[in-house]
């Protein structure tokens, strides 16, 4: 188990503290402790090391060094350690098949951050200006998110299926069945029902960071709430717009769940393609290449986004 | 322009005559949107004549009983939490060095490892999950349960970090400063000042973890080999291949525990810390 070997050492002499009080025994520790501070702090290089290593060196090894074999892999024929080979990334770009997967993979991500991000920005522009219980209401909306993906997906079987909640209360009210579940409109109602609770956040943040003295010389000036929307409000939140949109779009275009139990057979997605690969076809490189091909794509959008100034890696430092 | 503001002028005082009541249904119509599926799924889980069928005849609790006497239901549970538990110990260990790292040194690639503390977030879960099983299972031969534990390790750290890192660069050094002056050396200040301030924030960056470990499916389903499925692995079976009524129950106990895990995550720490995702 990777586990950091600092701070744990329990005192190993414990059996000849057993008479002594609480405070005895932890000054033992205290004792050892702080010959040890006062040997790193005489080393600050060896004491950074002490603390940023081991995380440092598990993500470096349980997260970029994977992400880099991937990459090799992916130059593989038919399995790890095969032949090096173009062949996954040939066979991906000249199959009309995958391309139309990318293609509706890309409709569809944009079409969900389009209306999660209006939804969103309705909602958290509602709460900062015109709600007092915004901590209630920031609770309600991140609730949800905290819960099983999965759950929240069989929610809207539930209620979209045919003779599900839905179309049994449309019966009800003498409408027709619609019969939702397994259409393009399933899957988007599900990507807008797991992802809103993320966009609404980046949205709050920064309009609760927003000067409230602007709108209102905005208005002093004649301009009209619409007005002063588009031209005050708006451009001042970007960077929490871009922010919001990346952490949608992104995810929607690699995911392979919503699809898988929402969408119908004519709804795959890319993510679906490489589940296969790895679930039942077990074309490891193949999956890999495909992996490549997603990462290339939200590479791009992080430096279409980093240019339009969402502050995605700073979220959580320094702003606070 | 005047043409223009024909058109938008009456928009404009529409606007603004009704912007409160406007802001109301959005707030209430969407967080209608976010809990009505959720009410389904409790609902549901009371309802007699089994698996998608509403309205339900009558209610029952007989589901609930046949969960708790489900042993492959109990089994998962009973997986996850041992892959749960000491992932969240791990992630609270390495968020509270990062963070503590972050904040107090200046050091080469310390902004590296800010990056890499985000970068889980952002990379598609798919990709990093493919990246995984790849060097986890195939380079590295890692055995399921440590393969699936480091997984979690991963998909936490950022989340941990993100809640842990503000209460550290909040945190008023000058208490630090005093308790030096006043003799304690930095061990002491480190577990008298430091700790008990920073405390609520490590807490709560442990039971996001836990939540997230608890409901973590993505690196699971691709880390793991077929036995033992975590309950999200379960669940997920249980869905594709066969649903039981038992489903809806599952997803009741998945909710209690998000529920009270973010609930007691809030109380000791502000919303909007647990806000950022």
């Amino acid at each position: 188990m990777p586990e950091s070997p600092s701070s744990t050492d329990e005192p190993a002499d414990g059996s000849g503290d057993e008479l002594a009080t609480d405070g005895g025994s932890t000054a033992g520790v205290d004792g050892r402790m702080s010959g040890l501070t006062t040997y790193l702090r005489e080393r600050p290089r060896l004491r950074t090391l002490a603390i940023a290593g081991p995380p440092y060196g598990i993500l470096v090894l349980f997260f970029a060094i994977p992400l880099l074999a991937m990459l090799v892999v992916s130059f593989q024929a038919d399995q790890i350690g095969g032949a090096w080979t173009l062949h996954n990334y040939t066979d991906f770009l000249t199959s009309e098949t995958y391309l139309t997967v990318v293609w509706r993979t890309f409709l569809i991500s944009v079409q969900v951050t389009a209306i999660v991000a209006a939804v969103g920005y309705a909602l958290a522009y509602s709460i900062v200006r015109f709600s007092r219980r915004t901590t209630l209401l920031l609770l309600l909306v991140i609730l949800p998110f905290w819960t099983s993906y999965i759950i929240r997906m069989y929610a809207w079987i539930n209620i979209l299926q045919s003779d599900g909640v839905l179309d049994s209360l449309l019966d009800l009210a003498g409408l027709p069945a619609l019969g939702l579940l397994y259409t393009d409109t399933a899957v988007l109602i599900g990507f807008t029902y797991v992802w809103l609770p993320l966009a609404v956040l980046p949205f709050y943040a920064s309009l609760t960071n927003l000067d409230g003295d602007l709108i209102e010389a905005s208005k002093d000036l004649g301009a009209g709430p619409i007005r002063t929307f588009l031209s005050v409000t708006l451009p001042m939140t970007i960077n929490g717009v871009v922010t919001g949109i990346v952490l949608v779009f992104i995810p929607t275009f690699g995911s392979f769940i919503t699809p898988r139990l929402l969408g119908g057979t004519n709804n795959i997605m890319i993510g679906m393609v490489i589940e296969n690969q790895f679930k039942s076809a077990f074309n490891w490189p193949f999956g890999a290449a495909i992996g490549m091909v997603i990462s290339v794509v939200v590479v791009a959008l992080l430096v279409v986004a980093m240019r339009l100034g969402g502050g995605l890696f700073g979220a959580g430092g320094e702003t606070a | 322009m005047s043409a223009i503001d024909r058109v938008t002028d009456p928009l404009e005082r529409f606007t603004q005559a009704h912007a409160a009541r406007m802001a109301a249904a959005v707030i209430v119509s969407v967080i209608a949107f976010l809990w009505l599926p959720i009410g389904v799924l409790v609902f549901m889980s009371f309802a007699d004549g089994g698996v998608l069928s509403f309205p339900p005849d009558e209610l029952t609790l007989r589901w609930y009983r046949e969960f708790l006497t489900n042993d492959a239901a109990i089994d998962a549970i009973v997986t996850t939490l041992t892959i749960s538990i000491p992932a969240t110990g791990i992630t609270v260990a390495l968020s509270t060095m990062i963070a503590y790292a972050i904040d107090r040194y200046v050091f080469p690639g310390r902004s590296w490892l800010q990056l890499l503390a985000t970068l889980p977030i952002i990379v598609p879960l798919v990709v990093t999950g493919v990246a995984m099983v790849l060097f986890f299972k195939g380079t590295l031969g890692l055995p399921d349960y440590v393969a699936v534990v480091i997984a979690h390790v991963i998909r936490t750290v950022p989340f941990a970090t993100l809640v842990i890192l503000p209460t550290f660069l909040s945190f008023d050094r000058g208490l630090e400063e005093a308790s030096k002056d006043l003799g304690a050396d930095e061990f002491e200040t480190f577990r008298q000042v430091t700790l008990p301030n920073v405390f609520p924030g490590v807490v709560a960056g442990g039971l996001l973890a836990f939540t997230l470990s608890f409901n973590e499916f993505v690196y699971t389903y691709f880390v793991k080999g077929s036995g033992d499925p975590t309950l999200p692995v379960y669940i997920w079976n249980q869905i594709r291949y066969n649903v039981t009524p038992e489903v809806n129950v599952i997803s009741v106990v998945f909710l209690a525990v998000a529920v009270s895990m973010v609930l007691a995550a809030v109380s000791i720490t502000r919303v909007e810390l647990i806000a950022q995702r």
